[in-house]
């Protein structure tokens, strides 16, 4: 079957076009919005729910290998220092202990606290740590900075001495990367822009300027990086990791120890979450998989190294924070110029860029500059977190607009209206305002503030955008039809939460007619084929189309083997309920027909040509279809004790076709309070002068927790794109990007004075609210005066 | 974690005299705060002895609340957060002693947590709960919070030591004008009024209570709230679901013809101790309940604040919160 056009339903449900879309040879015919499905697009519950939550689902902290033994990792107390010697012997006698590792030699410089030193392999995980006290280190000490507007100073510490090589991973946004020459601490990103912002703002009769400051924020996945290593041969290895890309943890592993990549196999069944910061065999600040491995082929028995919350909060990744000061202008009551010049840290690593928010999504903007910079701190590195970059830019541009239209009097969603020019944004934008109550509520907020309520309500609303990544070729995809009517898919595919393998199931459920019960799903395993990692919004988009491509293949054959039962020629055989073959006047039931198979099973494979088209086919704000999204929130803040409590989202998304409203919404949901918890009251605090993480614990590093948690409400806007055979496209990311912004609109509605710094805690609020005694604070109204050395600039 | 014993014994003296017998023995109520202190590697001890364990009258008197012959009642030191919660645990002139267990940590945590652990429990000070770093409260020569990050520090009677103090049940304690029990060795109980339980940094920053190794403090002893008595409590965190409070307040008080009497006002996370907030009890005593008065008392209780740098905001909040704890005891409507 060669290439073919087809011609399809597709857009934004209600606007609604016949659409001619050239397709790949071996091509399924896309769903599109005339598809009639009856299992994709329904709310199935998770097929591995009960496992999870009678605990009977095994992650890779349950891993429990016969000999294994438990490493623990020696960190270097310091955030800048030489390693003079190092001297394990003494570790090596202790009880227990199998293997001893010097993982930093005499000479090597360590750049941040937390940095591997050392590790161990012992009988007992307390055994373990116990010798890590009688490693022998002498260091010696260092100058360092570890905070964003200390390490640009001319006289800083110098973090890096030579050129940063680039981390990337899954977890990034495909696209510009890269960076300029360093200088001092400060390295430039890749520039965007479009007209000239500096001619722009000019031209304005408006401007506003201010600063506003995010935190860095760790991932705090609940269960912590690491993994288990077994050596199979001296050339083989089977891993069990907690990760959201198998084949990256095996390519990683392969890469270490010398071995062909098909002879490590990795294994993740469940996983407690990641987002972001689980690709590769290492965390982005700790070799753990080279560690793992190196004491297992010394003690020769698996070991396991999982790491302990502190270590989860230093060492293995984080959302840079930024400093991002926004120049935003208007002319004629338009939003005519925007420029942002953002410094963020991401430790020792890179990619404190702010996203795509300014330049991406107000498109009818005709002047915008951002320039982002990596400032180099000796702290531990930042990492893809779900939608690098975008929750920073998002709050940056969404408060700054908020204020300009304050200045301009003009309601602040009219201003994004009129600055937007995505069709499927600005219908959500629209829909959205009239459900939320948009209007009387913005009413409500101005009556409280002239009445000088005690405790005030406000709403605001910010946007998203993420492009579609779908990745064509990564997943190959297996599927079985057995010989007593069991449907096996198989793909490599970790589940990292958002209940891809239920959608699988569902794919295959569809395609065959069958009951959900007869179609089992092999997953979490490299021996199951090639798939993607669970990062950038594109695990659905790239795998349920590879699936849907084997099982149409392999429908295929059983409709040959059909029309030989039915003694009819193949075209004529018609599919029916639960699977039930008809042709020449005849039937046949799935499972008789499944007992005629030659051999054990019907098997076909099949992978994800590259994305053909897309509708609607105006995108505006960048090169693959945009996803879109808008949230409105709304809150309450108690002006006598300055707390904020957020108490409701809507959250207005796209994801192209739904496949599951169930796990969709839990990927909202979580999204939001992700989101919700940033804006409120997630911050990594280093201690300027020691150098030292504060609250490395999830007791002072505080995430939201159920009563934190707003009403939240989930509107879809359903799209059928035609990028794909499934029609899917992602969710993950955008779901988290508006909340925080949304939330800080709020703020700046309930008080009429902006809070320009997350979280948004009581001190802020109360900053704000000119309530605080002694001198005022110096800058701007972000009251990064609340924490004088709270680490942000 | 090091391994550890976990001792019964079926008597207080038994128990206190094993714990005196030997160091790395330390004794275990609910066990939450000590827990947290061996994860942390901050202590290691070799013996857990189980209060749990004590039986007899002993035992009931340690986990029982009873009200005595005089109308008091007596609190043991064994009693959790999540029975002293319960609404039917306590007159209504003490709710809030209800009220600040309730809002005390988890459910979970709530439901092994007890009223002896919660009382003796050591600071949350992110450097002294920090194993690498030697501040003056671990032997160290300063305060790592003073010129450090002390965003949830002390503002009122700081120095040298600025923690402020971890029990929510303490300021309410306060308030209620509470007396713990204690056994001493040789089987001896005293009694002393709940302030001076709490030691000050200025006698010595290492500690904040006054109990010797080897006593035990066995009940919280709460007089018979008077006629008309009425309490409430509450605190400003910064997360709802298990935080840490920024500032509690508790009240104490009965109106008589108008007038607000037996005023007494303790607030918690604001100093190394369980603060009275004697200034504002002043503003307070023998004037009618009004918004304005409320609003003038908030003043006086921060009068001798000395906030650090970076805590100034915790002025304001702690103001606000008792005028909120104000308006609810005194039962006058809150402002919209």
């Amino acid at each position: 079957m060669a290439e073919r056009k087809e011609t399809l339903n597709l857009g934004l449900v209600g606007q609604l076009r016949k659409v001619r879309v050239t397709l790949p040879e071996g091509e399924a015919r896309p769903w599109d919005a005339d598809a009639t499905l009856t299992v994709v697009g329904t709310p199935v519950p998770r097929i591995d729910g009960h496992l999870k939550a009678s605990g009977r689902a095994k992650y890779t902290f349950d891993v429990a290998l016969p000999g294994m033994l438990w490493a623990a990792v020696l960190r270097s107390p310091h955030p800048a220092a030489r390693v003079v010697s190092i001297d394990t012997s003494a570790a090596s006698k202790r009880p227990g202990v199998k293997a001893v590792l010097a993982v930093a030699k005499p000479g090597d410089v360590l750049l941040f606290a937390g940095q591997d030193v050392a590790a161990v392999a012992a009988e007992r995980p307390e055994q373990a740590r116990d010798a890590l006290a009688h490693i022998a280190v002498e260091y010696e000490r260092r100058p360092f900075v570890v905070d964003t507007v200390g390490a640009v100073k001319p006289k800083a510490p110098l973090v890096h001495r030579a050129a940063v090589e680039e981390r990337r991973t899954e977890g990034d946004e495909p696209g510009a990367a890269g960076g300029g020459k360093a200088s001092g601490n400060v390295r430039p990103l890749p520039q965007s822009a479009r007209g000239d912002a500096v001619k722009g703002l000019a031209q304005c009769d408006v401007v506003h300027e201010a600063t506003y400051v995010t935190p860095v924020q760790t991932h705090s996945a609940l269960e912590t990086h690491g993994l288990v290593v077994r050596w199979d041969g001296p050339k083989a290895m089977t891993v069990w990791a907690s990760t959201q890309g198998i084949f990256s943890v095996r390519d990683e592993m392969a890469e270490i120890f010398g071995l062909r990549a098909q002879d490590v196999r990795v294994i993740t069944e469940f996983m407690g979450g990641g987002f972001g910061a689980k690709f590769g065999a290492s965390a982005p600040g700790s070799r753990l998989g080279f560690i793992a491995g190196e004491l297992s082929r010394a003690a020769k028995a698996p070991v396991k190294l999982m790491c302990d919350r502190h270590e989860e909060h230093v060492c293995t990744g984080n959302r840079p924070d930024s400093r991002q000061a926004v120049k935003i202008g208007a002319k004629a009551g338009k939003l005519h110029a925007i420029d942002v010049e953002a410094y963020g840290t991401a430790g020792v690593g890179t990619g404190a860029g702010v996203g795509r928010n300014a330049i991406g999504i107000y498109t009818r903007c005709p002047n915008v500059r951002v320039r982002a910079h990596d400032v180099f701190t000796h702290g531990g590195p930042g990492t893809a977190m779900r939608a690098p970059g975008h929750p920073q830019g998002a709050f940056a541009i969404e408060l700054a607009i908020d204020e300009l239209g304050a200045k301009l009097g003009v309601d602040p969603l009219q201003l994004r209206l009129a600055s937007d020019e995505h069709p499927v944004r600005l219908e959500q934008f629209r829909k959205g305002a009239e459900r939320f109550g948009w209007a009387e509520l913005r009413t409500r907020s101005a009556a409280l503030r002239q009445r000088g309520a005690r405790v005030r309500r406000g709403v605001g609303v910010a946007a998203s955008i993420w492009g579609d990544f779908g990745r064509a070729n990564a997943a190959v995809a297996t599927v079985s039809v057995l010989r007593d009517g069991t449907i096996e898919l198989a793909n490599g595919v970790q589940d990292i939460g958002g209940g891809i393998v239920t959608v699988l199931a569902q794919i295959g459920a569809e395609v065959f007619g069958r009951p959900l019960s007869t179609v089992r799903v092999r997953f979490g395993d490299s021996a199951h084929g090639p798939s993607v990692g669970s990062g950038g919004s594109q695990t659905t988009s790239s795998v349920t189309p590879a699936v849907r491509n084997a099982c149409e293949k392999a429908r295929a054959a059983l409709a040959q083997l059909a029309a030989k039962q039915l003694r009819c020629a193949v075209e004529e055989v018609r599919w029916g309920e639960e699977g039930v073959a008809r042709g020449g006047g005849g039937s046949i039931t799935f499972t008789q027909l499944c007992k005629k198979i030659d051999g054990e099973a019907i098997v076909a494979t099949a992978t994800r040509p590259e994305t053909y088209g897309h509708e609607p086919m105006a995108f505006p704000g960048g090169k693959q279809y945009q996803i879109a999204g808008v949230q409105f929130a709304e809150v309450e803040v108690d002006t006598w004790t300055g707390l904020v409590r957020a108490t409701r989202v809507l959250a207005v998304h796209d994801c192209g076709r739904v496949m599951n409203p169930l796990t969709l919404r839990s990927q909202v949901n979580g999204g939001v309070i992700l989101g919700t918890s940033y804006a409120l009251m997630e911050e990594r605090v280093l201690d300027p002068d020691l150098g030292r993480m504060l609250n490395a614990n999830l007791e002072s590093y505080k995430i939201a927790g159920a009563r934190d948690v707003p009403e939240i409400e989930v509107m879809l806007t359903e799209v059928h794109p035609g990028a794909n055979n499934t029609g899917a496209v992602g969710i993950g990311e955008p779901a988290t990007i508006p909340t925080a912004a949304a939330i800080a609109c709020a703020v700046h509605d309930a008080l009429g004075t902006a809070v320009r710094s997350l979280p948004i805690t009581p001190a802020k609020v109360l900053a704000a609210l000119g309530k605080i005694p002694g001198p005022p604070a110096a800058g701007d109204a972000s009251p990064a005066s609340a924490s004088p050395k709270g680490g942000t600039p | 974690m090091n391994r550890f014993s976990i001792v019964r014994l079926p008597t207080l003296e038994a128990a206190a005299a094993r714990v005196a017998g030997g160091d790395g023995r330390v004794l275990r109520a609910g066990g939450i705060d000590l827990i947290d202190h061996m994860k942390e590697g901050l202590v290691a001890p070799d013996e857990l002895v189980e209060l749990h364990a004590v039986g007899g009258d002993e035992g009931r008197l340690l986990r029982g609340v009873e009200t005595e012959g005089d109308g008091s009642l007596r609190v043991g030191a064994l009693v959790t957060l999540a029975q002293l919660a319960d609404a039917s645990t306590l007159p209504a002139g003490l709710r809030a002693l209800g009220q600040a267990a309730g809002q005390a940590a988890t459910p979970g945590i709530r439901n092994a947590a007890t009223v002896g652990g919660n009382l003796l429990q050591r600071p949350r000070c992110w450097y002294y709960r920090h194993v690498d770093l030697v501040c003056l409260k671990k032997g160290g020569d300063m305060c790592l919070a003073q010129t450090g990050d002390h965003r949830y520090h002390a503002i009122l009677g700081g120095g040298p030591s600025y923690i402020v103090h971890a029990s929510s049940l303490a300021s309410a304690l306060c308030a209620l004008d509470a007396r713990v029990q204690v056994l001493s060795p040789g089987n001896k109980a005293r009694e002393l009024p709940i302030e001076q339980l709490f030691v000050g940094p200025t006698v010595d920053p290492t500690r904040e209570h006054v109990l010797q190794p080897g006593e035990i403090l066995l009940a919280v002893h709460l007089p018979a709230p008077a006629a008309g008595q009425r309490s409430a409590y509450a605190a400003v965190q910064e997360k709802q679901s298990q935080d840490w409070p920024l500032a509690e307040a508790s009240v104490r008080l009965r109106i008589d013809g108008g007038r607000l009497r037996d005023v007494r006002v303790g607030l918690g996370h604001v100093a190394p101790v369980p603060w009275r907030a004697r200034e504002a009890e002043a503003v307070l005593e023998g004037q009618a309940p009004t918004a304005e008065l409320f609003a003038r008392a908030a003043e006086a209780a921060t009068s001798p604040a000395k906030p650090l740098p970076g805590n100034a905001y915790k002025v304001p909040l702690v103001q606000g919160l008792l005028r909120e704890v104000l308006h609810d005891a005194a039962g006058v409507p809150l402002p919209e």
